[in-house]
């Protein structure tokens, strides 16, 4: 356990060591691009210092965690605990697989300008920004380094008109959120008086909730509802999730929506814990409609994209379900599953973007029949992925959705695991085909698949993850605990949680 | 503390034009005149924010200086996206890019 003082600089640069790297490693790459952005090479060699930088920031985070760095005193700006390192966790190993799987697939689609990675490293640190922040104004700017940045990542393939399209509308969609977020950031500062969500919470706790902290907490809940795309704010996301480049697609559902998430978790526990009455309504509709709308949607879907894109909405619904409780459980739980869903997600997406072409849109199930007679690798590493978001037992998925159903009983709701259920049953419903497509249909010719050549960095990337989620899910004690820690932190700095 | 704030007025012309703006967004179809209704919401916020810094202190001010620099990075990059669908489709009217469906 080690203190820093955040009053000093040493402190202070110390405590932000993981964002100051990954930003100023961003700053050198975009420098070393502007000599060398012609040749293939150039791109890798792009890829490769940024994937550096990715593991030197994860070096500098791991340093912190080791240590059980904290907080001397108030944290004013940024937050020490192991929930923001958990989540600053989840958006470099984000960061780390997008970058490995983008390696080969740029070359592939001819995305020869070597600016993405540079893109990639800021939107990483805004991520962290967004969910370490103890404080509205880091908490925005953090947001918006994450958002600009990626709008322009999905619009990378500006030739292609669907690529365009979509960054377009996440791009208008994103800016509107924006606004809403902002908006509640001032309602809450006029009630509270600060920015500071910890001060914030101690002023707005033991008296009921003003008109104008009401307003902010339910304009928060709009912006952050856009940002993780949950029902009714998700109508951007199967467009732009489509349209984008399919690494960009993995980065956007598991980085975007961790940082999201984190932040959401933390200004819900930290700032409004005496007002959990009157959010804990509004999650638990909006959990509701993104699990029954996102499985049921996604049973329509033939594209196997968008199908996946939809299956994200019902993800966001299910890790609503875990925001909840607002207790360090239910935290420890929204942690959990974001690592178990990024993991799966992630290679996902990576093993999608090497049986298409030209954005993958257009993969459907005939795509894949018979995949596992010749390429038993790919179909076997698909149909873990399948399993894990399904929440099939002796997967990671199967887990997350376990410590969800326990931090929800754990509080006396019934109804949430119920849902959780039944909507995982009925998701079996698209994710099962793709598997018996893959092992029961006969592919349409013998050389159908030789073709499909995954690169080796992609490959790698997804055989990790892959190994990830098998290994998790059937030995999780050491990440439950870790999950569980860092739940718990958050309170502790913060002010303490009422019951219910 | 100031003697005439004009705390309320403030507060109100803030909620009217955050209303014009989110208005304009849902009812317009030109993506320019959308990207201006979300400008418009922003500054919107940033009077909130002045008229709340009199009470509170300057993080509503400073607060300001940075939703002015983002909206100017949200706006070069937001412009540079109108292009590239410009080229696309010879409009920036929402109604003909619907290419993603479904």
């Amino acid at each position: 356990m080690t203190r820093l003082d955040l009053s000093t600089p040493l402190g202070l640069t110390l405590a932000l060591l993981p964002e100051i790297v990954l930003s100023a490693w961003a700053l050198v790459v975009l420098l070393v691009v502007s000599w060398r952005h012609r040749s293939a090479e150039d791109s890798r060699l792009a890829g490769w210092l940024s994937f550096a930088g990715v593991a030197v920031s994860a070096a500098a985070l791991a340093a912190l965690w080791v240590n059980g760095v904290t907080s001397d005193g108030l944290a004013q700006m940024v937050a020490l605990d192991p929930f923001r390192y958990g989540v600053a966790a989840v958006a470099l190993l984000s960061a780390g697989a997008t970058i490995l799987l983008s390696l080969g697939y740029l070359e592939r689609e001819r995305l020869l300008a070597p600016e993405y990675y540079p893109l990639v490293l800021l939107a990483t640190a805004g991520m962290m920004f967004l969910g370490g922040a103890e404080d509205l104004i880091v908490l925005f700017l953090g947001l918006e380094l994450m958002s600009v940045s990626v709008y322009v990542l999905a619009g990378f393939n500006r030739a292609n008109a669907f690529s365009a399209e979509a960054a377009l509308k996440y791009f208008l969609i994103g800016a509107f959120a924006s606004g809403f977020l902002l908006y509640g950031i001032a309602l809450v500062y006029g009630a509270t008086g600060t920015t500071n969500l910890s001060l914030g919470g101690a002023q707005l706790a033991g008296k009921p909730l003003g008109l104008m902290a009401s307003l902010g907490l339910g304009l928060l809940l709009i912006g952050f509802g856009f940002k993780v795309a949950a029902v009714p704010f998700h109508m951007w996301a199967p467009d732009v999730y489509d349209g984008s480049p399919t690494p960009v697609t993995g980065f956007m559902a598991t980085g975007v929506k961790a940082a999201a998430f984190a932040a959401l978790v933390r200004v819900l526990m930290e700032t409004f814990p005496a007002a959990a009455s009157t959010w804990q309504p509004i999650v638990a509709g909006l959990a509701i409609a993104s699990m029954v709308l996102g499985n049921l949607v996604a049973l329509t879907q033939r594209s196997i994209k968008r199908l996946l894109a939809y299956s994200s909405i019902a993800h966001a619904g299910y890790l609503l379900a875990a925001v909840w409780p607002g207790t360090p459980v239910g935290a420890g739980a929204v942690l959990l599953y974001l690592v178990a869903y990024s993991l799966t997600t992630l290679a996902a997406f990576g093993l999608l973007a090497w049986l298409g072409r030209n954005g993958e849109r257009d993969v459907t199930l005939n795509d894949i029949a018979g995949l596992a007679a010749t390429r038993p690798g790919i179909a076997f590493g698909l149909t873990v992925c399948m399993l894990s978001l399904l929440g099939f037992p002796g997967t990671f998925g199967f887990i997350g959705k376990w410590y969800i159903i326990s931090a929800l009983v754990a509080e006396g709701q019934y109804a949430l695991p119920v849902i959780v259920v039944l909507t995982s049953v009925v998701s079996a419903g698209y994710y099962l085909p793709i598997v018996m497509a893959m092992y029961m249909r006969p592919a349409p010719s013998a050389d159908r698949y030789s073709a499909v050549r995954l690169a080796p960095t992609a490959a790698g990337a997804i055989a990790v993850a892959v190994a990830a989620v098998l290994l998790f899910g059937v030995w999780p004690a050491g990440v439950l605990d870790l999950a569980g820690q860092s739940g718990r932190t958050l309170t502790q700095t913060g002010v303490p949680i009422a019951g219910p | 503390m100031p003697e005439n704030t004009f705390l309320g007025p403030s507060l109100a012309l803030s909620a009217i034009l955050f209303s014009l703006g989110v208005a304009g967004v849902l009812l317009r179809r030109n993506a320019i005149v959308l990207f201006m209704c979300v400008e418009l919401m922003l500054n919107a916020v940033n009077l909130a924010f002045i008229a709340l810094a009199q009470f509170h202190g300057a993080g509503g001010q400073i607060m300001v200086l940075f939703v002015m620099t983002v909206a100017a990075a949200e706006a070069a990059v937001g412009l540079a996206i109108i292009l590239a669908i410009f080229r696309h489709t010879q409009s920036v009217d929402l109604q003909n890019i619907n290419l993603l469906r479904g």
